[in-house]
């Protein structure tokens, strides 16, 4: 399994993040949202700042790049319970 | 001063909510249940309006206030600025993914059609740390 994680941080900052968590993680750099306003999902002026962020989400993918689980964030402070995104993994 | 301790009790119970959800940000069942705060919030303002009804004092009353004034802002918080307006995302289970590339952190191109027939892939679309 690949965990790609996307965000409009700087290279750097991803970077540094991933060693702080040792996380197998491969930190994607979407720095004008171009993907993410592709996917369609922009939380428009949702930033500290006033700024347009991802909203967040989890995408889980199969080898044939179909869409097989997906979490949409509703409210900023939830995320996806790790064990259910595992479980989704797993059933593939 | 032990007399007030309902109204101590009230304000330590609205601290450590705010502390302990913010130091436990990490742990999934503290960071997806803010009703945890909220509720010890109302529990907090509960404690200090009894109190307050009880022997109308200063302590109490500022207890009060300063739990009612938490529950106000931690609602605020939760179900006005932390909510995210639902629009239609371009992703559907059982369709495919479109496809992108994007610069990884060494910024190295990185393709999603590239792990095709080769393994699962998880993306996580994050705020980010600004």
């Amino acid at each position: 399994m690949q965990i790609l994680a996307i965000s409009p941080d700087s290279n750097e900052r991803s970077q540094a993040l991933a060693e702080r968590l040792r996380a197998h993680y491969r930190f994607l750099t979407d720095r004008d949202l171009t993907v993410t306003r592709r996917y369609g999902l922009v939380h428009a002026r949702g930033g500290n700042k006033g700024q347009d962020v991802p909203r967040p989400t989890t995408v889980v993918i199969d080898r044939q790049g179909i869409v097989r689980w997906l979490s949409l964030a509703d409210n900023i402070q939830v995320r996806p319970e790790p064990g259910d995104v595992a479980r989704a993994v797993r059933a593939l | 001063m032990t007399r007030y301790w309902p109204a101590l009790l009230s304000v330590a119970l609205s601290l450590g909510a705010v502390g302990g959800y913010v130091s436990l940000l990490r742990m999934p069942v503290i960071r997806n249940h803010p009703a945890l705060y909220l509720t010890a919030f109302a529990l907090a303002t509960a404690i200090a309006a009894l109190a307050s009804w009880r022997a109308a004092r200063w302590p109490n009353l500022a207890a009060l206030v300063f739990s009612a004034a938490m529950l106000v802002l931690g609602g605020y918080f939760n179900f006005a600025l932390a909510r995210i307006p639902t629009t239609a995302p371009a992703l559907r289970v059982g369709e495919p993914a479109p496809d992108f590339t994007l610069p990884d952190a060494a910024g190295a191109p990185v393709t999603l059609a590239s792990f095709r027939d080769r393994t699962p892939v998880v993306l996580v679309f994050y705020r980010g740390y600004w």
